[in-house]
């Protein structure tokens, strides 16, 4: 029995040191310099790249402020209009219709979206601005967070706006009071999944905003192309450090994984479940 | 001479389906009318047009003589009550009381002062800190009968508030809810599908049959009719017996 | 008031859904039949033509589809196996806690861990050189920008692993597995039997439409083949992508080509694979013309 015990406790433990290693290992490289084949590990370790954030020049600290920036309104936005539109759809008599329309940009792959829509950007002059990025970035984390809550907006929701009325409450106060302090948990979980969404994103990111909107994920890729491997795994860090603070916070609202599939981050809303099952 | 509540000539259809006809209703103040029905009569359809959460497709709503039609449903102080609870999963039992009183902007020592008659008439004083999911079902109905009563409605609109609730606790509701009917002079609509508990809750009965109701002048004329089923059901206990 | 709410919801609904798809689709499908573009010279079916016709494009749509099969066929297996055989492994504790990490690593920051482990000058060549099994950089194998796309195979899987581990263990909680594995035991079941006859099969049919959306997800993908894969194949977005930056203008329609098809498949494939929708509210909604108003 007390074998078996530490069997799952050892198998545990490699478990652990195997999620660990490349949050490690990229750690590692981003304290580097010079990693001259055959050593293991690199030769130099110098807290200097990560001093180089502050600077001007690495242009790390613009990114991550503009990353962070574009992320955050994203989620904010699609959060707040997919909560509400998603209750219009959910309660309207062709809802399975909508929906199905609504899991073809979720389904869809971003850059080729992207590649798709480029024109029309162009045209209206938002290529290569925050906003062209901010705007091609809503179309795909509002179908995101409209499929996430039409799940919310249940039979017995209905009943609860419903009783709310008859007890003598208009529509702000039905939200005020009822709906949005009912829907917390789960306006939480869409803000943090769409955030993460939004801070993931690369392909759709690239295309619209010809390289210039510099977002984390083209820093990463721009060093790997100047093969800076130092300074891409130190942006690596600094993108799933958001993430992981906010798992440390509270793995229930961000990664709380649903029946549907993944998103372009590869996680799941939780709320799904009801509509495909 | 007119009515407290009166309904005339509602007509609703769903599709080519025909829920209510030309359906007529007469409430006098402080009455409670049970309904009967089975499932799928029209019963919940009739309650929610009352209560202006559906539109007839024909027909008048009248209260104390003024005509509904355009009173939304938070203007026409009808409480509607659902066999759930539905209490507000966020509040806990004193603001699910208070909810209602908050809507209205009642002064804070007003509302500590009803709430807690509120809870004392219902027999839940020591409940008030406690969130829905601590309370029993029948705890949980007595919370959404105060949250009604305490904004003193014209008319209550009960749709089967004691389907969801074992024989026993079904029983003990239906004394305090008569008792409160009393205390409060209520004036109700119950519908129901269980034929005793129409008798035992109404002051008179109806038959909502086919999208049309029957209202009976006593309950020996209810149970003399042979479509409420009374009769059948007496015939079966006398043939045990 | 109520109706005025609808129409602007709906009519938001289809601005930032539907409207950019058809319009993206439209225009693509435009710029493929020669309509629309710098170069074009009226309708033409060449380059549907040129594009049917090439060995890429059929080689990046068999060399997608293959990534995604065994990528996510490996994950749902492997997921499958410890979920049935430990169910609650992943429950609590701190695997509860560990299990959720790997999700916080973008695509491209797998593509750049899974480069610096599995390239020829990686983590892995470095170890397999001091351990003497290889005697230079050259002769650890093409893992990376290799012609079976290991690298991509890898990148993928490690990203869906835990994605199908946490949902194999949350849906044999919710869904009553237990319940259902003591049915089959008092059926006579072994074990053994109740796992595999009845566990496996039920989570993997009630997550199947999970499986078919990750799959195209991973079929669509971007960074990890645009930094892991070779210049021969490619997947389809990579090639697609490749094709609209390229210098040859005559590339361009093609890329729109391969875009209108791609989003063709795409579109089949989601509508067939999502299931009847569970909630019957349906009827409720048909009867309810609500009207709370403002």
């Amino acid at each position: 029995m007390n074998v078996k015990k530490f069997g799952n406790k050892l198998a545990s433990l490699g478990i652990i040191l195997a999620v660990l290693f490349p949050f490690g290992f990229l750690l590692m490289l981003s304290m580097g310099r010079r990693w001259v084949f055959p050593s293991l590990l690199p030769e130099v370790w110098t807290p200097d790249n990560w001093l180089a954030i502050w600077g001007m020049q690495s242009g790390l600290g613009a990114s991550l402020a503009l990353s962070l920036a574009l992320s955050l309104g994203i989620a904010s936005m699609a959060t707040a209009g997919s909560f509400w539109v998603s209750k219009q759809v959910a309660y309207h008599r062709h809802r399975r219709r909508w929906l199905a329309m609504a899991y073809l940009p979720y389904v869809f792959a971003p850059v080729i979206l992207a590649a798709c829509l480029q024109y029309f950007f162009i045209r209206t002059g938002l290529s290569g601005k925050f906003w062209g990025v901010a705007i091609a970035q809503l179309f795909i984390t509002f179908p995101y967070g409209l499929i996430f809550f039409t799940s919310f907006w249940t039979e017995r929701m209905l009943s609860m706006e419903h009783l709310i009325a008859t007890l003598g409450g208009n529509t702000w106060q039905a939200y005020a009071r009822v709906l949005l302090p009912v829907a917390r948990g789960a306006l939480l979980t869409c803000f943090f999944q769409l955030f993460l969404i939004s801070w993931f994103e690369y392909g759709l990111t690239t295309l619209i905003g010809v390289g210039k909107v510099q977002t984390l994920t083209l820093k990463v890729f721009q060093y790997i192309n100047e093969a800076n491997i130092f300074f891409a795994a130190l942006a690596s860090c600094l993108l799933a450090l958001p993430p992981v603070v906010l798992l440390w916070l509270n793995k229930r609202y961000v990664f709380s994984i649903g029946f549907s599939g993944p998103s372009r981050s590869g996680k799941s809303g939780s709320k799904d479940q009801e509509i495909l099952k | 001479m007119s009515m407290f509540l009166e309904a005339i000539d509602i007509r609703k259809s769903f599709g080519t389906e025909k829920v209510l006809h030309n359906m007529n209703l007469r409430l006098a103040e402080h009455e409670m009318l049970s309904i009967l029905g089975r499932s799928g009569s029209g019963k919940t359809t009739l309650l929610k047009i009352l209560a202006g959460l559906e539109l007839p497709d024909g027909g008048r709503v009248l209260l104390e003589g003024k005509d509904m039609g355009r009173v939304p449903p938070n203007r026409r102080d009808m409480v509607y009550l659902y066999q759930e609870p539905l209490l507000f999963p966020h509040l806990n039992v004193f603001e699910n009381v208070a909810f209602g009183l908050r809507l209205r902007r009642v002064p804070e020592q007003d509302i500590r002062k009803r709430v807690q008659e509120m809870l004392d008439n219902l027999e839940l004083p020591e409940q008030s800190r406690k969130m829905p999911q601590q309370l029993s079902g029948g705890q949980r109905q007595r919370v959404a009968f105060g949250r009604a009563l305490i904004i003193n409605p014209k008319v209550l609109l009960l749709d089967e508030p004691f389907g969801a609730l074992d024989a026993e606790t079904r029983a003990s509701m239906q004394q305090l809810l008569k008792r409160i009917a009393e205390d409060f002079s209520i004036t109700a609509l119950f519908v129901t599908h269980a034929l005793k508990e129409a008798l035992l809750m109404g002051d008179r009965i109806g038959l909502m049959q086919e999208g049309k109701l029957k209202v009976y002048d006593n309950k020996k004329a209810f149970i003399d009719d042979a479509d409420t089923g009374v009769q059948a059901e007496l015939a079966f206990w006398r043939g045990i017996g | 008031m109520q109706k005025t709410s609808t129409y602007i919801g709906l009519g938001l609904f289809l601005a930032l859904t539907a409207i950019p798809l058809l319009l993206g689709i439209g225009y693509a499908l435009l710029f493929s039949l020669g309509l629309t573009g710098i170069l074009s010279e009226g309708f033409t079916l060449e380059h549907w033509r040129a594009v049917l016709r090439s060995a890429a494009f059929w080689e990046s749509i068999v060399f997608s589809a293959y990534v995604a099969l065994v990528s996510i066929g490996m994950a749902v297996s492997l997921a499958l196996f410890v979920v049935v055989r430990r169910p609650h492994t992943f429950e609590k504790g701190p695997l509860s806690f560990f299990i959720y990490l790997p999700l916080a690593l973008p695509a491209i920051v797998m593509a750049f861990f899974i480069f610096q482990m599995m390239s020829k000058a990686g983590f892995l060549s470095r170890l397999a050189f001091q351990l003497g099994l290889t005697r230079s950089l050259g002769h650890f194998p093409d893992w990376v920008n290799g012609q079976y796309g290991i690298g991509i195979i890898t990148a993928h899987f490690l990203m869906a692993l835990p994605f199908f581990l946490i949902l194999y263990t949350q849906m044999y909680r919710h869904e009553g597995m237990r319940a259902l594995m003591q049915q089959a035991y008092t059926l006579g079941a072994t074990r053994r039997q109740a796992a595999w006859r009845v566990a496996a099969p039920a989570l993997f049919r009630r997550s199947f439409a999970t499986v078919v959306l990750y799959l195209l997800f991973v079929m669509g993908s971007y960074e990890i083949p645009l930094l892991l894969g070779s210049q021969s194949r490619q997947m389809v977005s990579v090639l697609t992508i490749q094709k609209l930056q390229r210098f040859n203008l005559d590339d361009i329609p093609q890329a729109y080509t391969i875009s209108v098809l791609y989003s063709m498949a795409v579109i089949v494939l989601a509508l067939s694979s999502l299931p009847a929708y569970k909630w019957s509210g349906r009827k409720l909604f048909n009867r309810s013309r609500t009207v709370l108003k403002e």
